[in-house]
């Protein structure tokens, strides 16, 4: 039953329920079909052959096999190769730029934190020099 | 002792680590029953047995195997159905 150009269909995996194509005989266990299915070797134990045979060549090519699949008006299985798409890469963060400025800010805060203490005993001093001159007149 | 709903086997009993170095008992529902084929009612393979808040969180690929009829019927069954359906167009 098993020969070159036999129609089967896949009984078994992934492809189960497609029909197939005997494109070459491996050995006494595998083929290599193509069609419906992927082209892959698969074991003749895994196909159920149909009463229909096509005239192909012995290794006939993805695009022949394609050619005679649509004539019978049979579904053609075409694989695409995987698109790359751009992903948006991760940039890591300078962690030196971060301290640089946490730091500056932090000295800033800090310097502006003097300044208002200053100011405020300034101002104290002030008042209190003042009060001490309204005592005095 | 423990509350009263707990005392009896409704919930199954899990042994856990805490990070502190305790083994603790903890109290958790039942799984469901094992997922069965259509046709022969044999258990699946490849078909985990959780509960559905478990079930949302995995991939639709892990939880049955990636063939027709997978996750319904055994691989015994869709070969023979497959089988049935070349033979029935000869
Ligand atoms: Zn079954």
């Amino acid at each position: 039953m098993i020969e070159i150009g036999r129609l089967a269909i896949k009984t078994a995996g992934r492809d189960a329920g497609c029909k197939c194509v005997v494109v070459e005989i491996l050995d006494n266990n595998y083929v290599l079909i193509d069609g419906g299915t992927r082209r892959r070797k698969c074991n003749i134990i895994h196909l159920e052959p149909l009463n229909e045979v096509i005239k192909i060549k012995k290794g006939a090519s993805h695009e022949e096999v394609n050619a005679e699949f649509k004539k019978l008006k049979l579904e053609v299985r075409e694989t695409k190769p995987k698109e790359t798409k751009d992903r948006p890469k991760k940039v890591r963060k300078e962690k030196k730029k971060i301290e640089e400025k946490g730091d500056k800010g932090k000295k800033k805060a800090k310097k502006e934190g003097k300044k208002k203490s200053e100011v405020k005993k300034e101002e104290k001093l002030s008042d209190k020099l003042t009060k001490e001159g309204k005592k005095n007149k | 002792m423990p509350a009263p709903n707990k005392r009896s086997r409704t919930f199954r009993r899990v042994y856990r680590k805490v990070p502190g170095g305790k083994t603790v008992l903890h109290y958790k529902k039942r799984k469901p029953s094992k997922a069965k084929c259509g046709k022969c009612k044999a258990i699946l393979k490849g078909v985990p047995r959780e509960r559905p808040y478990k079930m949302r969180t995995m991939a639709k690929t892990k939880k049955r195997p990636e063939r027709p009829y997978g996750g319904a019927l055994c691989s015994k069954c869709t070969r023979e159905v497959f089988k049935e359906k070349a033979r029935s167009k000869k």
